[in-house]
């Protein structure tokens, strides 16, 4: 798989196996847009993905010199909101503010908002998706 | 502003907006579903194993083998930064193993695991096993030791199962939350050392739940044999 980082070496932290598959992602798609650059790279990066976004970002910072079609691309990164759902009453909310997200947030510290209910799973948010691309 | 000149009388950036909304592990998940396709092809259900290192991966491996080897057509694909000592404890039970080594990469990922597969299959077909037909009814694939990267990383497994080893606490499932996310089964491992650890086997179990609450839990040590049983029975009901 042409930019997959499985074969590389390099891959030795998880987030710069993303990053590197990212590059090859995005030179891809630079060729089948005929771009010459790309400009913004747009991704979301779930809150339960298991990703640091931090490594993330330095990985692909320092991969992206790499070639002329991603040395100018900025990264910019979204990451929506932990949603979770109470096992007891259903009732689907999100961390709130001033509470570290994980996917166990919601326990005898921090019931369920609507029944207080410690029994809370988080919800999605492990998605690692590309989201959009602003190239010339 | 115009390229050849600089003026700003003709625009000519030809920017654009390209939506795309593809996975970041695009290229490892469809590598993946192909892996699943192959393994099924093969004739098999695929195991996950994922751990830290010295949870006990290898030595319920051996122990299983002795336990089904006569049975069931095993196969194994070790992954491991370096050396082949992994297989070599495999293929000593006389059953077929393939090692891979990452050379320092933290998990291992779908196109690795491909190449492990057809070696895999490479190995069933100089048996004598005839081409295009069943090779094995279970394949291992034992993750390289680590409790967090191998979780991102779908492999074309049927079943994703967890070990924590009770000398490494009751805490990882709290600790490893995405680990466990993504798992079907925990077990946890060394339970003969039980008495001389500060391991609640309740909070363990109940924080595993907490993150999944349709997780299976084992407890078991393959030293004294309690609680094997339930793993063996487990895996025979998945490939019957």
């Amino acid at each position: 798989m042409a930019g997959w980082a499985g074969q590389d070496t390099r891959s030795a932290m998880h987030e710069l196996s993303l990053a590197l598959g990212l590059i090859g992602q995005l030179l891809a798609l630079a060729e089948e847009h005929q771009a010459r650059k790309i400009l913004k790279v747009r991704v979301t990066i779930g809150p339960f993905s298991g990703m640091v976004t931090d490594s993330f970002s330095f990985g692909f910072d320092a991969l992206k010199q790499e070639n002329t079609l991603t040395r100018e691309s900025a990264l910019i990164i979204e990451t929506p909101d932990p949603e979770y759902t109470c096992l007891q009453c259903g009732n689907c909310f999100t961390c709130p503010a001033g509470h570290v997200p994980g996917p166990r947030t919601f326990t005898a510290d921090l019931p369920c908002p609507d029944c207080g209910s410690e029994h809370c799973t988080a919800k999605g948010g492990d998605e690692l998706i590309l989201k959009q691309l602003e190239m010339e | 502003m115009c390229d050849v000149c600089g003026c700003q009388l003709t625009d000519t950036s030809d920017k654009r907006i390209v939506e795309v909304n593809q996975s970041l592990l695009e290229a490892n998940d469809r590598q993946g579903d192909a892996n699943r396709t192959h393994i099924e092809r093969m004739g098999a259900v695929a195991i996950n194993l994922i751990s830290s290192p010295g949870a006990g991966k290898t030595t319920l491996l051996e122990h299983t083998i002795d336990a089904l080897g006569s049975k069931l057509r095993i196969g194994v694909i070790e992954g491991d930064i370096e050396t082949e000592r992994d297989a070599d404890r495999i293929r000593a039970k006389g059953v077929a193993a393939v090692q891979l080594t990452t050379g320092g990469a933290c998990h291992l990922d779908a196109p690795l695991v491909h190449k492990g597969l057809h070696a895999l299959e490479d190995q069933a077909n100089s048996n004598g096993e005839t081409a295009g037909g069943r090779k094995y009814d279970l394949i291992f694939i034992e993750n390289v030791g680590n409790l967090v990267c191998p979780a991102t990383f779908y492999l074309g497994e049927h079943k994703r199962v967890i070990l924590v080893s009770v000398p490494e606490g009751s805490d990882k499932p709290a600790k490893y939350p995405t680990t466990f996310r993504g798992a079907d089964l925990f077990v946890i491992t060394k339970t003969d050392l039980l008495d001389y650890f500060d391991f609640s086997l309740d909070e363990a179990d109940k924080e595993a739940v907490r993150i999944r609450p349709e997780l299976e839990i084992m407890h078991l040590s393959a030293t004294t044999g309690d609680g094997f049983t339930a793993w063996i029975d487990w895996l025979k009901k998945l490939v019957a």
